[in-house]
Formats: structure tokens, C-alpha cells, sequence
């Protein structure tokens, strides 16, 4: 929201179409940028074509051939940073509950208040910006972990771990003063001046990095 | 020993003379009796100068002459007293049919009259009566005669007024009987005692001649052609008879006869002629009813009965057993009638009853296919008002912010308009299906029904497989003969079939139509792709209350099989080809141009 290149997209996929232009012009109305898809097969075709920025996905649970459950399962698996609010209608809890475990950032019954529904795209679309940041965070992480060599990010995993320089000598098998000379140079490289912050350097990085 | 035989036999002749004496006598004399119709001494002075001429042509005979009244010729005759009987014509006859006497000689007036046409009768009147011209002119006025047993002296003009169309027995004219002699009836009319009298013909001619009446005096009335020497008002007849009795010798009737032949005309005129046809006196008295023929008058009823009552009891008879069968039928008819009027109220009765069963059952399936729906309906029914609740606060949300465009507010209103009526149009659609009503029949295209249909069940379903119709043979342009919205409810049913069905194996593909014509019949086919039936649940499926939902009353295909049935149809289910999936197969008559009908709806339920 900050500059019209991050400016979020908000994606309403409904079959039916008078009820998708309604959402597209309450989202409007609120100064959002939308965009309607009929079904989750012309949501897939136009994917490529989105603008890169924060957003989010309002998905019809039931739609035919390929339900919303679906498009959220195919978009899980390809990686996709949008959050979903899930639409569900009358008797589809045992449906809802499913998409939740899915990883559904939210679901509304239909039919619901307009204030509801722009509070879950606004939610949305915030959940969408910080994983936006927290994305781009790990990947200057993962860039200053590439400077290292092979050794060097051995020796800055275990000294993350808390393990003093004779230890991750030992462990290694190596001399104290190599580890010492290593430790200069991963200090040096990842610019940091410290365990714990090498610690966290590696965490962005790699939230399973310290295991 | 000889000599006493003999006496016996002189005794017995002796004895027997007398007999034979008289026996001799009996055979020389001839009886004749006479009709005394003037009285005793009239007849013996006229008779006797006859008797004394025929005695003289008859010698060795002694004649016998007796005189009677009518009654008593009859009783002489059948007594066997008399050989030959001399009376008038209309007793003649009488004779002849009662007694079985037959007619040797005819008296005529001279020689030269025709036997067949001697006696007759002249009406007079008055020369200065003017009011009377004619016999018919005789109406309401009144008639003088000698006797009412008159021939020539009152039933010729008798016959002869009836043939004119009157009748003095009815009074027309009245008539007067003055008795015997005759010129009381001259005196009567002289008199103007009567407008009109009776005489016998040449009775006139006679009275001028001799001076008793001055000519001119009386007038004859239709007085007939070829009147000379006597004027007549009527017809001729024969005159008196000379008439043998049935046991008469021939022989003697033929001397009698040849004797009768030979007299000269008397100082009267008068002779015997060979006997006329009496024909014609029989014909007037048959019409007077009178004579031989009074029983047509006087005893009809009593002889008609005596002649024909085995008849007339068999008539009797048959007609009360003809009456009695008819009333046995009547009865019968009306026990009948009674009968079958009862049973046609009580089948009545019981077929308004089962229509009432029917539109009920009817009423509840539609009902329970709209419960089984109902879950859906109300989403359904949600998104058009959501979408009109999206759109209002838009507005009013932009309104706030004070960006609302024109163009903007003719969006958002134009789509709430067209939501609100999709609304409308499904909740139509849902209470025309759910309003009770009564039924009808009317030409359809059965692929525009399928349509409707399938727009309300896509209406009533989100998320509803799409229908895929197709058509066999020349592809549609039929009419089925059917209550539109009871097909229309077959369909629903089999189409939310056919959705459980394919929703219970997570199937999305089409649920297929087909509709094709074969003989008369539109057959419609609705194919779902869900796991189909084992094969024994079919034969179950049309039962009510058979089902295999956890939700299904169990009513809805036992409707349909009564809906299509009642349109004279079939409905089954098959397994489809290829499976898996169900097929449901209903046939609708064809309406060849019928005309439509309503059932008159009993109440305005």
C-alpha cells in the first residue's frame, strides 16, 4: 500500500456472478484494487500475469468441477504467498473446518455483513505484507549465508548453537586457531557481531536451520 | 186262431181310420198366414178375395188363411202352423233371417211395374209451405207417419233422411205417429199437427183420384226422376212377399206359385210377379239398425259379448298379464335404476375421495421435495440478497465518503433490480409448486418443460450439475398432454435423484436428458453417473417410504410413479450403459389434438 507497485490485489473467485461483482464493488468502494474470477480454472490461467504485491484470495467453497478446496490445496503446493478467506454457505461447516486446517486464513457464511468481510480482506491483506517482509527478510539472510564457504557455514551453525571455539574445534576436528580464523570471517561476511544475532541471521533463513 | 186275427187286424183299422181321415185332410190343406198390419178386419177384407182367386186356381186344395201381428207370424212359423207366409218387405226379410222362409212371388202394383221397385214413400207437405223444399229443409221441424214399423209408410224416408244426414230418432225432424189408416197422416199435416207426413208412394196419386184430396193441395219434397205414375221422395222397393215356409213341400210352393202367376191383376191393380232381389231392403234396414239387424242397435254389447266373450276373456286376460309383466318390469327398472344410482353415488363418492387422497398426496410430495430442498433454497435464495445487501452498502459506503459516480450508482442499482427479481422468480417458482390446485391437461412441448425444469432446479441448487438435453429421432416439435407442473415435479424429483446420487460419489459430470418418441408416447430419460443400485433396490424404488437417504421421506418417487401413471405413462429405473450411474425412464401420452380441460375446481382451495 505504500506505492502502487506494492498496491494489494484482492482475487474473488465465485461462480456466480452477480454475487462476485457485488463483492468486487464493496471492495471498491473501500478503495481496494479487485479482481473477479469466475472459477479456479480461469483464476489459475490469469495467475501468471498478477502483478508481484501483497493481496489476498476471497474463494467460493463450493464452485463446480474444480472446487474452491481444491484451488487452495494446488495453490499451497505451488507456493503461493496469497492468504484465503474461505465463503461458505449454509451447511458447509464440516467443509470450513477443513479448509482451516489447510491453512484458510479465514472463513465467512454467507451470507455475511459487509463490515466482516472488509475486515477479513484488511486482515488478509496485512497477513499478506508480513509475509511479504518476512520473505524478502530470509532472502537477504539466505544471500549473506551464500557468501560463506561450505566450512565457514559449519562453523557459524555450531557457534549459532552456542557451542564455544574449542568445542566446535573439537567437533570438527579441527585446531582452536582455525575456528578462531573462520569466526573472523563469518563475523565479517554476515555482519554480525554476535552468537545470538548469528543465530537469528540463520533462523530468517531457515526457520528449521538450527535443528 | 185265424179267425181272431183277423178281428185284430179289422180292429186296428178301425181304430187307425180316423188318424188316416184327417192325415188325408191335412195334406189338401195350404196355411197361409197373413201380416195384419191394418188390423184384423183390413187384412181379412183384403186377403180374402186373393184366397177366394187362389182356391179357384188351387182345386182340391183347401186354403187356410190366418192373420197375425208381426210377433205372431214369427211364432206360427217356428210353431210349423203355416206353409207360406204373405207380408211386407221389411218383415220379409226379418222372416227370412229369423225363420228361414223363402220368397216365391213379389206383389207389384200392375204388370207392367218393375217387381224390384213397387213400394216407397213420398214426404208431403203443405203446397204453401215455402220454408220447406227439400227433405234436408226438414231440420228442426216435424214429421207425421203412420207407425214407426211402417215400411213404405215411414222407414223408406227414414233411410232416405239419413242418407240426407238427418235423423228423426234424434229428432231431426221430430217425429209424429199418428197410427193407422193412413190419411191420419194427410189429416195431421192438413192440420198442421206436423210440418211434414209420411205416405206410402201412389197414396197421394190415389187420394187426388178419388176425390178425398184437392190436387195441388200437398207438395211431394225431392221428388225423384222417372216419378210416374207416382211421385217417391225415396228409393223403390220390392213389394210385399209371398214367402213358403222352410218345410213346405216344392211341389206345393210350385202349384201356389204357378196359381199366383196365373191370378189376374185384382181390382186394385195389384199382381203377383216372380220374387225380387230383396237385397235392398236388407241394406236399408241394416243401416236403420232395425229388423234382422236390431241387434246392431239393442244388443250389441250383450251379443257381442255372447259371440266373443272367450275372446274377449283372453283379451282381458292377456292385457292384465301384459299389464302385470309391465308393472314386473317397471318395478324392476326402478329396483334397478335405484340400484345402480347407488352405485354410481357411492363410486362418486369414493372417486372424489381418492381425487382428494391424490391432490393431497400430491400436495405433500411437492411439499416434501421442497423440505428436501429446502436446505439448499434458503442459500439460494441468500444470494440474490446478499448480493442486493453488498450493493446497498456500497452506496451507502461511498455516499459516506462522497466518491459515489452516477455511473457507479447505475450499476449497483441496475444489478439490485435484476437480483430482486431472480428472488421473485424462484420463490414463484417454488409456491407454484407448492400451492395446492387442482388438475389439468394441456398440450406441452415436452422439451420447453424440461427446460423449465431444469432452470428451477438450477435455480434451487447452487453448485448443481449442469443438465445435458438431447433429443432422438426429428428432434422435438411434440406435444405431450399433461399437468405441466406435476411433470415439472416428476423431473425435480429425478433430477435431485440424480444429484444425491452423484454428489454421494463426488461425480461433477452432467446429469444426461434424453427425449425421444416412440408410438404415441414421449419417452423422457434422465442418466445420473453416481454408484447406481443393486439390482434388488430397484424393483424396491417406486415404493413409498422406500428410501436410501438418511434425510428421504421416501415419498418422492412413489409420487412420480402415481403422477405419470395418472397421465396414463410408465416410469423405471435401469442400470445405466455403460455404468456406473442410474437411468429413470417415464413415458407421456401425445396430445393429438385434444382440446384442453380443467378440472372444475370444487372450492377455492
Amino acid at each position: 500500500m505504500t506505492d502502487s507497485a506494492d498496491l494489494p490485489l484482492i482475487h474473488v473467485v465465485d461462480d456466480e456472478a452477480p454475487f462476485r461483482r457485488s463483492l468486487l464493488f464493496l471492495l471498491e468502494s473501500v478503495g481496494w484494487q479487485a479482481v473477479g474470477h469466475a472459477s479456479a480454472e480461469a483464476f489459475l490461467q490469469a495467475a501468471p500475469a498478477f502483478p508481484p504485491g501483497g493481496g489476498c484470495i476471497v474463494l467460493d467453497i463450493r464452485m463446480p468441477r474444480v472446487s474452491g478446496l481444491e484451488l487452495q490445496r494446488r495453490l499451497l503446493a505451488a507456493g503461493s504467498p496469497f492468504p484465503v478467506i474461505f465463503m461458505t454457505g449454509h451447511g458447509d461447516v464440516e467443509l470450513a473446518v477443513q479448509a482451516m486446517k489447510d491453512g484458510a486464513l479465514d472463513f465467512l457464511q454467507k451470507p455475511f455483513k459487509d463490515q466482516l468481510f472488509l475486515d477479513a480482506v484488511e486482515r488478509a491483506v496485512q497477513v499478506s505484507h508480513e509475509r511479504h517482509a518476512a520473505r524478502q527478510r530470509r532472502g537477504e539472510a539466505m544471500d549473506i549465508l551464500a557468501r560463506l564457504s561450505s566450512r565457514e557455514r559449519e562453523v557459524a551453525r555450531l557457534l549459532a548453537l552456542g557451542l564455544a571455539n574449542k568445542e566446535v574445534a573439537r567437533l570438527l576436528g579441527i585446531s582452536d586457531n582455525t575456528v578462531h580464523v573462520h569466526r573472523q570471517r563469518v563475523m565479517e561476511k554476515s555482519g554480525t557481531g554476535s552468537a545470538a544475532d548469528l543465530a537469528r541471521l540463520i533462523l530468517r533463513a531457515d526457520p528449521g536451520g538450527l535443528d | 186262431m185265424r179267425c181272431s186275427l183277423r178281428s185284430i187286424s179289422v180292429l186296428l183299422l178301425l181304430a187307425l181310420c180316423p188318424l188316416l181321415a184327417s192325415a188325408t185332410e191335412a195334406s189338401r190343406q195350404v196355411r197361409i198366414g197373413v201380416l195384419a198390419w191394418q188390423g184384423l178386419e183390413e187384412a181379412e177384407v183384403r186377403w180374402s178375395t186373393l184366397m177366394n182367386r187362389l182356391a179357384d186356381q188351387l182345386p182340391g186344395r183347401e186354403l187356410v188363411l190366418r192373420h197375425f201381428d208381426l210377433a205372431g207370424v214369427a211364432a206360427a212359423l217356428k210353431a210349423g202352423e203355416l206353409d207360406f207366409v204373405v207380408t211386407n218387405p221389411g218383415h220379409y226379410v226379418f222372416l227370412e233371417a229369423e225363420s228361414g222362409i223363402s220368397r216365391i212371388a213379389t206383389l207389384v202394383a200392375d204388370n207392367a211395374s218393375d217387381p224390384a221397385h213397387v213400394v216407397g214413400s213420398a214426404v208431403v207437405v203443405l203446397a204453401d209451405r215455402q220454408d220447406i223444399r227439400r227433405l234436408a229443409d226438414l231440420q228442426g221441424h216435424s214429421l207425421a207417419a203412420v207407425s214407426p214399423d211402417a215400411f213404405g209408410g215411414y222407414q223408406v224416408a227414414w233411410g232416405e233422411l239419413r242418407r240426407q244426414g238427418l235423423d228423426p230418432e234424434q229428432g231431426r225432424p221430430a217425429p209424429v205417429f199418428t197410427g193407422f189408416p193412413m190419411s191420419r197422416v194427410v189429416e195431421a199435416v192438413l192440420n198442421g199437427d206436423a210440418d211434414a207426413g209420411v205416405l206410402r208412394v201412389c197414396l197421394l196419386e190415389s187420394l187426388e183420384r178419388d176425390g178425398a184430396l184437392r190436387p195441388g193441395q200437398l207438395r211431394v219434397l225431392s221428388p225423384r226422376p222417372g216419378g210416374a205414375p207416382c211421385q217417391a221422395s225415396a228409393p223403390l222397393y220390392p213389394g210385399w212377399a209371398f214367402a213358403a215356409a222352410p218345410h213346405t213341400p216344392p211341389a206345393l210352393s210350385r202349384d201356389v206359385l204357378v196359381a199366383l202367376l196365373a191370378l189376374t191383376p185384382d181390382a186394385a191393380g195389384q199382381s203377383w210377379s216372380v220374387p225380387a232381389d230383396y237385397h235392398t231392403v236388407h241394406e236399408l234396414l241394416r243401416a236403420l239398425q232395425i229388423g234382422p239387424y236390431a241387434f246392431l242397435r239393442e244388443t250389441a254389447w250383450p251379443s257381442l259379448w255372447e259371440r266373443y266373450w272367450p275372446w274377449v276373456c283372453g283379451l282381458i286376460l292377456t292385457l292384465l298379464a301384459w299389464g302385470a309383466y309391465t308393472l314386473h318390469v317397471e318395478h324392476l327398472v326402478q329396483r334397478r335404476t335405484r340400484e345402480l344410482t347407488q352405485a354410481m353415488a357411492a363410486r362418486q363418492r369414493l372417486e372424489v375421495q381418492v381425487q382428494e387422497g391424490q391432490q393431497q398426496m400430491d400436495h405433500l410430495s411437492r411439499l416434501s421435495v421442497l423440505g428436501e430442498l429446502s436446505g439448499t433454497l434458503a442459500h439460494e435464495l441468500n444470494q440474490p440478497l446478499a448480493t442486493i445487501g453488498n450493493y446497498a452498502r456500497s452506496l451507502l459506503r461511498r455516499q459516506d465518503s462522497g466518491n459515489l459516480a452516477p455511473a457507479a450508482l447505475r450499476l449497483a442499482a441496475e444489478e439490485i433490480a435484476s437480483e430482486s427479481e431472480r428472488a421473485a422468480g424462484i420463490l414463484g417458482g417454488i409456491r407454484a409448486l407448492a400451492r395446492k390446485r387442482n388438475r389439468v391437461r394441456e398440450a406441452h412441448d415436452p422439451v420447453a418443460l424440461v427446460g423449465e425444469a431444469g432452470r428451477l432446479f438450477a435455480g434451487m441448487l447452487p453448485g448443481a450439475p449442469e443438465l445435458q438435453v438431447s433429443t432422438g429421432g426429428d428432434g422435438g416439435g411434440w406435444r405431450v398432454w399433461v399437468d405441466p407442473l406435476q411433470i415439472q415435479q416428476v423431473l425435480l424429483n429425478l433430477f435431485k435423484n440424480a444429484w444425491d446420487a452423484q454428489r454421494a460419489a463426488d461425480c461433477d459430470a452432467p446429469i444426461e436428458l434424453h427425449l425421444e418418441q416412440v408410438g404415441s408416447c414421449c419417452v423422457v430419460a434422465v442418466r445420473d453417473h453416481g454408484p447406481g443400485l443393486a439390482p434388488e433396490m430397484q424393483g424396491r424404488l417406486f415404493e413409498a417410504f422406500f428410501t436410501t437417504k438418511s434425510d428421504g421421506l421416501g415419498l418422492g418417487l412413489s409420487i412420480c410413479k402415481t403422477i405419470v401413471e395418472a397421465h396414463g405413462g410408465e416410469i423405471s429405473a435401469a442400470a445405466a450403459e455403460p455404468g456406473p450411474g442410474l437411468v429413470f425412464r417415464f413415458t407421456l401420452p401425445l396430445a393429438e389434438g385434444a382440446t384442453p380441460w380443467h378440472e372444475n375446481p370444487s372450492d377455492d382451495r
